[in-house]
Order: structure tokens, then C-alpha cells, then sequence
């Protein structure tokens, strides 16, 4: 596999070393030396909480800029679901899509076929599914890279059929090269992403074959501009452009799960990574297996939670719900329209998923069981305080780098006391020059 | 002729403690993942530990599970002090289990964790003395020596 990609940035020069990103991080990807953090690449996740936690703002998603949209002759939006809850109770989807429309996108997608089309994929794929179960989602990026890298005996329990997301980019390329003429590579399917991990599953796919989408746009950077257009008025032309998003959309990425259509005994929608992480330890010992279809987002509250969302999440939540129950459902058209592309299209994954290799994992084993016993011998003379000051997450995982020759033991503050003048050097005086 | 240890892991299991169960397998498995172990054999190896760990806290007053990694396999021994089994072949039955009401109430008790251990391993043997305790022993051949 080539360069893993990430779908944030360390701003090295904003970096104050604070280590909030180094104690949140659930995968312990992140270090702090000479005050600065830094990622150990493959261990990362993109679940995003280091970004939300820097004091400092020095973490940022990598999402595309609006002038970087202009180089694409036309734009569609694919807006996820949870766009059209951060918005005020009276700010209906049709708006919001208009408001989009006036952003510079040529057209919104109206995703809500794709995603009734992947809901059905589903149903049918854990019918069919002779085994392990449960069988996991595999639209949070995150949940598939967490799999990917800490649950590898569990990575063929991720449902292979593809993300709506990507059904409908495909898509949406037919038809516009077909109703307009123009080529499909001139054609650009933008995600209107909740969170920085589709940015990444857009860069580097992690079935690794080429997305169908162009790129991402996350809410919150447009979030604003969005809310001045509902605010101020749209032009005419805009104003009378019909959308028909249906109520079924706003299940997906919602807490109480996407599938209202699977049974409820053997169907568990999950969210949060802790949470996920404790469901997880579960299932690779072999539990819970009467469960069928496990559905996780990373992100607590799911979606409409998002890293790059703006809304606190129950409120928009509670939006969320509203539109679930105040949308029109399967108008006959819509209907119709799911049967014809269901009967044509191919919603498998088109390529099948594989644990992450480690560097752990490189060497001989009789390697890896020496590393391993010098990590335990190394932790021995360490205080167990996991208090960062050597610049890893806990003592446990500086034992390991140790051992693994990523650092030297005596980083450790209590083996070096001498270190504590470089560290006031780095934290103390440097504010002094605030 | 035995291929040469690498690693020994002794770990305490404590019976009847439902709170703790599956703690020694989930160390199990962090170590075994740890060191690479590809995707296919851990789970296995998990299955198997898991399932052995049950058995303990479930039966027995007390046990130990030891992890012997070799160059070319991975042992599970898994030793108590309980009631032991009485009858060997007959506990080795799918669906078999004296598992009481309480237990099933809490999900175990199927009847499937002893062949399950069995299906999964690539060598098993069970020994027990009633009144004294058992031993459980899985062995799984890793890629290279299969
Ligand atoms: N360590 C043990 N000590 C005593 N009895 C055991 C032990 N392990 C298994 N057994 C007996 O064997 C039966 C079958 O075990 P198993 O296949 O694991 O199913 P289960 O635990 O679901 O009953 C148990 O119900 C119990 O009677
Ligand atoms: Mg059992």
C-alpha cells in the first residue's frame, strides 16, 4: 500500500506541545517531542478527536477550500444528511439545498435514493450472510480503519457493500455526462462531510481502490456562508429549484440507526468510540453473535455529531427527528426510482477490506517476542504515572517505543531529572514571551 | 520433538467472578495481536481463550490460563480447581451443559464453548479428576507449520 494519508494536518508551528491530542487519542498515535506533536502514522485512525481538542487550533481537517472547487467545470453537492440539521426548525432541506445552489455548486444531489438503495443492500447482504457474525457497518471510515487496526481477526465482518456516499457519486456521474453531455471527468461529486474521516475515505479509500467522489467539503466551513444565504434571500432563478429529499434520508447517520426496516432483536446501532471499542472486545471473544447487523459511528450521537458539524447535537437532533417525521416518505417516484436503479446497479464493495499492517507486525516472531520482553523489562523502571512528560501517552507506550527504538528511556522525566530544565525551557519561558 | 519456547504468560482466572470474566482472554488477545499473529489464527485463538476462561469462572473455584508461544505454534493451558468433569466424551457434545438457569439468564450456557475450543484448535485434549479440577490443552499451529 502506498503513503497512508490522513484527513487532518499538525500545524507545527501553531503546536504549543499541550498534549490534549496526545491523551485523547484512542489509538495512542500521537506524540509530543520538543513540544511538539506528532503522528505515528499507522496507528491512526482519523477519528478526529485530537482536532477537536487542541487548545490551540493547531489541528486541521483537510477538507478542500472553495477555491480549490473551482477548477472542477461542474460541481455537484452530495450533502450528507446531518447538513440539514444544524439549521433552524424553519430552514426546510428544499432551502438548504438552494442555499448550495447560490454557494456555486451546478446541482445538489438528491441523495435520498442512493441511500435507501444502500438500506436495502444491506437488508439483503445480512440475509444472504452465512457467517461470522455480527456483521458490521462500514460507512463511518473510522469504524473500518478502528478494524482495520485493533480488531484485524474481525475485518471480514465488515459488511462489504459500499457507502451511499459512493453509490451516489457514481451515479450522479452517469446522469450528468449523459443529460449534459459533458465528460465524467469534468464532472465533480463533492461531499458535504460531518466529519474530517470522509475526507480520507475519499483520498485513500480503504478498500484501497480510487473513490468515486472528488473531495469534501466539511459543514462547518460552510456552515456560515450557508446561513447568510437563508438569511438574505436567494436569487429567482434558485429560489424556484424543487428538490425532493425523502424522510428516509434523515435515518442515515442518526443515533437511532439508519435501518428502521431490520428487525430491532438482532439489530444494534452504536455510537462513540468508547462505546464501540467495549462492544468490539466482545464480539472478537466471540460474543454476541446473535446479533446480525451492528451499525457504528465513531462519532458520538452519530453524523449529526460530527467533528465538523456546528450544532450542539441534541439540538440538532432533535431536528433531525423532526425531519424524519415531517418529510413525505416513498413518494411513488421515489419508489420507482429505487426499484430501476436497484434492479441495474452493483452496491458491493468492489474490492474486499484488509487488516492495516503494523510495524509490530514486521520482523520474525522470535523479533517481536524480544521486543515485546524488553518493553516489559524497560516499564519496570517507569512510574506509571502516564503523567506525558517524556512525550508518550502512557509509560506503557514509552516502554514500547523504547523497544521499539522510536525513543530513548531516558525521556522519562523521573529517570532524567536534569530534563525538567529543558521542558521549562520549552513550556515556562516560552509563555513568559506571551 | 518441540519447537523452541519463545514466550510463557501465566494469567489467574477467579471463579464465579462474572464481573471479571473475559479480562484474561482480552489480555490474551492484545498480546497475541501485539505480536502480529495474522487475522485468521487470532481469532481462533481468542475463541478458544474466551471460551476456556468461561468454563473457569463459570465451574471452578479458581484456575490459571498460560499463553506458551512457540516458533511454530501457540498454546492455550488452562488448569482449575473445581468439580472437574465427569464424564468427558459427554461434555464434549454440542449442547450439552449443566449451566444453571442463572447463567443462561446472563448468556452463557449454550452447551457449544468445549467443541467450539475443540473445532478451533488444531491439537485439544481435556483432563480432569472429579472432586479435584481440570485441564484444558489447545494448541494451533501457526501459517508457516500447519
Ligand atoms: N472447567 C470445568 N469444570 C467443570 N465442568 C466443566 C468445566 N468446563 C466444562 N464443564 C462441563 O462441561 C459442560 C459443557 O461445557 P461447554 O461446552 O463449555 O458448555 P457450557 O459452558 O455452555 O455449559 C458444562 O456445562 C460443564 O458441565
Ligand atoms: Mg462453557
Amino acid at each position: 500500500m502506498s503513503e497512508l494519508k490522513h484527513g487532518f494536518r499538525i500545524n507545527t508551528e501553531m503546536c504549543q506541545g499541550r498534549m490534549h491530542c496526545m491523551r485523547a487519542c484512542p489509538t495512542r498515535a500521537i506524540r509530543v517531542k520538543n513540544g511538539k506533536a506528532h503522528l505515528i502514522s499507522e496507528l491512526c485512525i482519523d477519528c478526529g478527536l485530537c482536532l477537536t481538542v487542541c487548545p490551540t487550533g493547531a489541528i486541521a481537517a483537510t477538507t478542500l477550500t472553495f477555491a480549490e472547487l473551482d477548477r472542477f467545470k461542474f460541481k455537484v453537492a452530495v450533502a450528507s444528511p446531518a447538513l440539514f440539521a444544524q439549521f433552524g426548525m424553519s430552514d426546510t432541506p428544499e432551502s438548504v439545498g438552494r442555499a448550495l445552489l447560490e454557494l456555486g455548486f451546478d446541482a445538489v444531489w438528491e441523495y435520498s435514493v442512493d441511500i435507501e438503495l444502500i438500506d436495502r443492500a444491506i437488508a439483503a447482504c445480512v440475509k444472504k450472510w452465512p457467517g461470522p457474525f455480527p456483521l458490521i457497518s462500514n460507512s463511518c471510515p473510522v469504524v473500518v480503519r478502528l478494524v482495520q487496526v485493533a480488531y484485524p481477526s474481525m475485518v471480514e465482518q465488515l459488511i462489504p457493500v459500499d457507502a451511499p456516499r459512493e453509490i451516489a457519486a457514481r451515479e450522479l456521474k452517469r446522469r450528468y455526462s449523459q443529460e449534459l453531455g459533458i465528460a465524467a471527468e469534468d464532472i465533480a461529486a463533492i461531499y458535504i462531510t460531518p466529519c474530517l474521516a470522509k475526507t480520507i475515505s475519499i483520498l485513500q479509500p480503504a478498500e484501497e481502490e480510487k473513490s468515486h467522489l472528488d473531495g469534501a467539503v466539511g459543514i462547518s466551513q460552510i456552515y456560515n456562508d450557508i446561513l447568510y444565504k437563508l438569511r438574505t434571500g436567494l436569487t429567482r432563478e434558485n429560489a424556484s429549484r424543487k428538490f425532493s429529499f425523502s424522510g428516509e434520508m434523515f435515518h442515515w447517520g442518526a443515533p437511532e440507526g439508519e435501518f428502521p426496516s431490520l428487525s430491532r432483536e438482532h439489530y444494534l446501532p452504536l455510537t462513540g468510540l468508547t462505546d464501540i471499542i467495549k462492544v468490539f472486545d466482545d464480539i472478537e471473544k466471540g460474543k454476541l453473535r446473535n446479533i446480525e447487523f451492528l451499525e457504528c459511528h465513531a462519532c458520538q450521537g452519530g453524523c449529526v455529531g460530527g467533528n465538523l458539524t456546528v450544532e450542539n447535537l441534541y439540538v440538532a437532533r432533535s431536528k433531525n427527528l423532526r425531519l424524519v417525521a415531517n418529510m413525505p416518505r416513498s413518494v411513488s417516484k421515489f419508489e420507482e426510482e429505487v426499484q430501476r436503479r436497484y434492479a441495474i446497479e452493483d452496491f458491493s464493495l468492489r474490492r474486499s477490506l484488509k487488516p492495516r499492517k503494523i510495524e509490530g507486525e514486521t520482523g520474525d516472531l522470535r523479533g517481536r517476542v524480544l521486543r515485546r520482553k524488553k518493553a516489559e523489562e524497560l516499564l519496570k523502571a517507569l512510574p506509571m504515572l502516564n503523567c506525558g512528560l517524556c512525550g508518550a501517552p502512557t509509560c506503557k507506550s514509552h516502554a514500547e517505543d523504547v523497544a521499539a527504538s522510536r525513543a530513548e528511556i531516558g525521556d522519562c522525566i523521573f529517570l532524567s531529572p536534569d530534563r525538567i530544565v529543558h521542558l521549562r525551557a520549552l513550556y515556562l519561558d516560552h509563555q513568559d514571551t506571551k | 520433538m518441540t519447537a523452541m519456547e519463545l514466550l510463557r504468560e501465566c494469567y489467574e482466572i477467579q471463579g464465579k467472578n462474572f464481573d471479571k470474566a473475559g479480562e484474561v482472554s482480552g489480555e490474551i488477545k492484545v498480546v497475541l495481536r501485539d505480536l502480529g499473529i495474522d487475522a485468521a489464527h487470532l481469532r481462533r485463538l481468542v475463541i478458544v481463550a474466551f471460551e476456556a476462561e468461561m468454563n473457569v469462572v463459570m465451574y471452578a473455584q479458581r484456575g490459571t490460563m498460560t499463553l506458551i508461544v512457540t516458533e511454530e505454534d501457540i498454546n492455550l493451558e488452562t488448569t482449575d480447581e473445581g468439580p472437574g468433569i465427569p464424564d468427558i466424551e459427554l461434555a464434549l457434545q454440542e449442547g450439552y451443559s449443566t449451566a444453571s438457569d442463572e447463567m443462561r439468564e446472563m448468556g452463557f450456557g449454550f452447551g457449544m464453548g468445549l467443541p467450539n475450543m475443540k473445532k478451533n484448535s488444531d491439537e485439544f485434549r481435556i483432563e480432569s479428576n472429579v472432586g479435584k479440577g481440570t485441564s484444558v490443552f489447545s494448541k494451533i499451529r501457526l501459517p508457516a507449520h500447519e
